[in-house]
C-alpha cells in the first residue's frame, strides 16, 4: 500500500514534468508554426554565420585598408586614406602578379577548355568500353587530389637527378631539363600540373554537356546523315552551350584563385608569382596587414563581378528553360 | 554512333583507356612509391618492378603525429560539413519556399563567397581570430569551414527544393501537418541525393583545405595536407617516403568517395546547376 502511493507520486510527477516538457515543446512548435516567425527562424542560422565570419570582418577589413598598419611594428599605424589604394597601383610586383594570373587563367583554361572538348567527344562514344566505370573514376583523381599532394608529387616526379621524367628525356633525348630551377620553364612546368588535375574537369563538363543533348535530335541527324561538323554545329552546341560555358567560367574563376599549387612546388625566384602568393606574402610574411587589405578589397570586387557574370549566364539559362516550357 | 569494326572498336577503347593512364600515371606512381624502400624511390633508372614493403606505412604509424592529424582531418571534416548541411538545408527550405525579401540578394552574396581568391577571405577572418582567440581552436576551425561549406550546400539544395512541387507541402498542411512534420518527413526524403552531393562535395574540399588550416590552425589543429609542409624534411632532405605513403592513405576516402558517387560529382562541382550523370 505504502509502496503505491509513492509510485502513484512518483508517477505524477513524472506525467507533470513529461507535461510541461510537453509544453515548452508546443510553445516552441507553435514559434515553428508562426508564418511570420519560420522564415526568420530558419534563415537565421546562416544569417548568424554569414554576420560573424563574413559581414563583420569584411568590414573590419574595409576600414584596415584606409590605415598604414603593420603588426610588428604597430607605433606607425595611422589613417593614410587612399594611399594603400595608390600604392597598389603603382607597385610593381602586383601588376607583375596579375599579368602573370592573366597568362595563367588564358593559356591554362585554354588548353583544358580544348583537350577537354576533344578527349569528352572520345569518351562520349564509348558506352560500352570496358571497365568504363573505373576508367572514368581513374581519369577524374587528379582533380580531387588535393592541389598540396599533387605540387609535392610533382616536385619528385620533375626532380632532375630522381624524377621520372628526366630518367626519361635523359634516356631519349639524353638532355636533363630542370623543370622547377630554370626560371624559364618554372612557370609552363607548374602550369602544365594545373592543365593535368584539371583538363578532367572539362572532360566531365563535355560529357554532361552532350548528355544534355535530346537523343531524338540525335537520331533525326543521323537519319538525316548530317556530317559531324553540322551535327555539331546545329544540335551538339546549342543544347550543351550553356554547361560548356558554366565549365569555362567556373574554370576561370578557380584558376584566378589559385595558390597551394604554386605555394608547395616552391620554385625559387619570382616567375611563378601569382596574384594571390603576393597577397598571401604581404599579408603573413610582411605583415602588412593595411596594405594586404587593401589589395584583398581589389581581389573581392574583382570576384563579385565574376559572381554577376555566372549569375548573368545561369539566369540566361533559366529565361531559356521557361521558354521551352 | 556509326557502326564500326571489331579491331577498331577494340583500338578506340585501347586507346581511351591510354588517355586514363596517362591521367592517373602520376597518381599511380605516388602509390607505388609508397610500397618503395626510400632508396627504390630515388633509385636510377626508376624501379617500375620491385618487391613491395609496408615499412612506409608501418614508419607512419610509429610517428608521433600522425595519428593527432588524421583525427584532426577526420573531426574537422565530419563535423563542420554536418553542422553546415543542417543550417544550410533549413534555410534553402525558407529561401525556396517563403521567399523572403532579400533573397537572390542574399543568394548573390553567398555565391560571391566561393568566388573570392581564399586568401582574401583569410585576411579579415584571422584579424578577427586573433582578437577572439579563436585560431588553433577546434571551435574556430570547425565554424570556419562550416562557414565556407554553407554557400555550396544552400545553393545545392535549394535547386533540389525547388523540385519539389509545393503541392507536397500544402497537403500536407492541409491534413493538420506540422512545417516541422513538412521539412523533416515530406520535404527531407525528396532531397536526400542533394544532401548526399552537398555533403560529398563539401568533404572533399574540407579534407583537402591547406590555406585556411595553415593560416588558422596551428599546433593542436594541424591537419594533413598542413602536416605535408611542416613534416616535409627530414635528416636534411625531403622525406619522399613519409609524403608517398602518407598521401597514400590521405588520398584513400576521397577516391573511394568518387567511386561510389560519381553521379553527385557534377552536382557538386557546378552548385547543383548541371544534374547530368556520367
Amino acid at each position: 500500500m505504502q509502496a503505491d502511493t509513492t509510485d502513484s507520486v512518483r508517477l505524477a510527477q513524472v506525467q507533470g514534468s513529461l507535461l510541461t516538457a510537453r509544453r515548452s515543446m508546443a510553445r516552441w512548435r507553435r514559434l515553428f508554426d508562426d508564418a511570420r516567425m519560420l522564415p526568420v527562424l530558419l534563415i537565421m542560422p546562416v544569417l548568424i554565420f554569414f554576420l560573424v565570419w563574413n559581414v563583420i570582418p569584411t568590414l573590419w577589413m574595409i576600414g584596415l585598408s584606409f590605415y598604414k598598419y603593420q603588426i610588428t611594428m604597430p607605433n606607425t599605424f595611422a589613417f593614410v586614406g587612399l594611399e594603400n589604394y595608390v600604392d597598389i597601383f603603382s607597385d610593381r610586383s602586383v601588376w607583375n602578379g596579375l599579368s602573370r594570373t592573366f597568362i595563367w587563367v588564358f593559356v591554362g583554361v585554354a588548353v583544358q577548355t580544348l583537350l577537354g572538348m576533344i578527349l569528352g567527344f572520345l569518351f562520349w562514344g564509348s558506352r560500352d568500353m570496358p571497365g568504363r566505370r573505373i576508367g572514368l573514376t581513374l581519369l577524374f583523381t587528379p582533380m580531387i587530389v588535393t592541389p598540396v599532394a599533387a605540387g609535392l608529387f610533382f616536385r619528385l616526379i620533375y626532380e632532375p637527378t630522381f624524377g621520372i621524367v628526366n630518367w626519361f628525356t635523359k634516356s631519349v633525348f639524353g638532355a636533363e631539363i630542370q623543370f622547377l630551377q630554370d626560371t624559364s620553364i618554372a612557370f609552363w612546368s607548374v602550369l602544365l600540373v594545373d592543365i593535368w588535375m584539371w583538363t578532367p574537369f572539362m572532360i566531365l563538363m563535355t560529357l554532361a554537356a552532350l548528355g544534355s543533348v535530346p537523343k531524338a535530335e540525335l537520331e533525326a541527324a543521323e537519319i538525316d546523315r548530317l556530317n559531324w561538323f553540322d551535327r555539331l554545329r546545329y544540335i551538339i552546341l546549342p543544347h550543351g552551350k550553356f554547361i560548356l560555358m558554366l565549365g569555362i567560367l567556373l574554370r576561370t574563376i578557380d584558376s584566378f584563385k589559385t595558390l597551394d599549387l604554386v605555394y608547395l612546388m616552391a620554385v625559387p625566384g619570382n616567375t611563378t608569382k601569382l596574384i594571390a602568393t603576393v597577397l598571401r606574402e604581404q599579408a603573413f610574411e610582411a605583415l602588412e596587414v593595411g596594405w594586404s587589405s587593401s589589395l584583398a578589397i581589389i581581389l573581392l570586387l574583382t570576384a563579385i563581378a565574376f559572381t554577376s557574370i555566372y549569375l548573368y549566364i545561369l539566369n540566361l539559362n533559366s529565361r531559356a528553360r521557361e521558354k521551352v516550357s | 554512333m556509326t557502326r564500326r569494326k571489331g579491331w577498331r572498336k577494340t583500338a578506340y577503347h585501347v586507346f581511351l583507356w591510354v588517355i586514363v593512364l596517362i591521367f592517373f600515371a602520376p597518381v599511380l606512381w605516388i602509390i607505388l612509391a609508397a610500397f618503395k624502400t626510400t632508396d627504390g624511390i630515388l633509385s636510377v633508372p626508376p624501379q617500375f618492378v620491385f618487391t613491395p614493403t609496408l615499412d612506409n606505412f608501418v614508419d607512419l604509424t610509429m610517428r608521433q603525429n600522425v595519428g593527432r592529424y588524421f583525427v584532426n582531418s577526420i573531426v574537422m571534416t565530419v563535423s563542420s560539413v554536418s553542422i553546415a548541411l543542417v543550417v544550410s538545408f533549413l534555410a534553402a527550405y525558407a529561401f525556396s519556399r517563403f521567399k523572403p525579401p532579400g533573397t537572390s540578394f542574399l543568394m548573390f552574396m553567398l555565391l560571391s563567397i566561393r568566388m573570392v581568391p581564399a586568401v582574401a577571405v583569410v585576411v579579415p577572418v584571422s584579424l578577427l581570430y586573433a582578437a577572439l582567440q579563436w585560431k588553433d581552436t577546434y571551435f574556430g576551425m570547425i565554424m570556419f569551414y562550416a562557414m565556407f561549406s554553407i554557400p555550396f550546400s544552400v545553393w545545392i539544395l535549394k535547386g533540389f527544393i525547388d523540385g519539389v512541387s509545393e503541392r507536397y507541402d500544402e497537403t500536407a498542411l492541409v491534413n493538420g501537418g506540422s512545417r516541422w512534420h513538412i521539412i523533416f518527413r515530406v520535404i527531407l526524403p525528396q532531397v536526400a541525393p542533394g544532401l548526399v552531393a552537398a555533403f560529398i562535395f563539401n568533404m572533399i574540399f574540407v579534407w583537402n583545405e591547406f590555406l585556411f588550416s595553415l593560416i588558422l590552425g596551428g599546433r593542436d589543429t594541424t591537419t594533413i595536407p598542413v602536416s605535408f609542409s611542416t613534416d616535409l624534411y627530414s635528416d636534411g632532405g625531403v622525406d619522399w617516403a613519409f609524403i608517398a605513403s602518407m598521401s597514400t592513405a590521405y588520398m584513400l576516402p576521397p577516391i573511394l568517395a568518387i567511386l561510389f558517387f560519381q553521379k553527385y560529382l557534377l552536382i557538386g562541382m557546378t552548385f547543383g546547376t548541371v544534374r547530368g550523370e556520367v
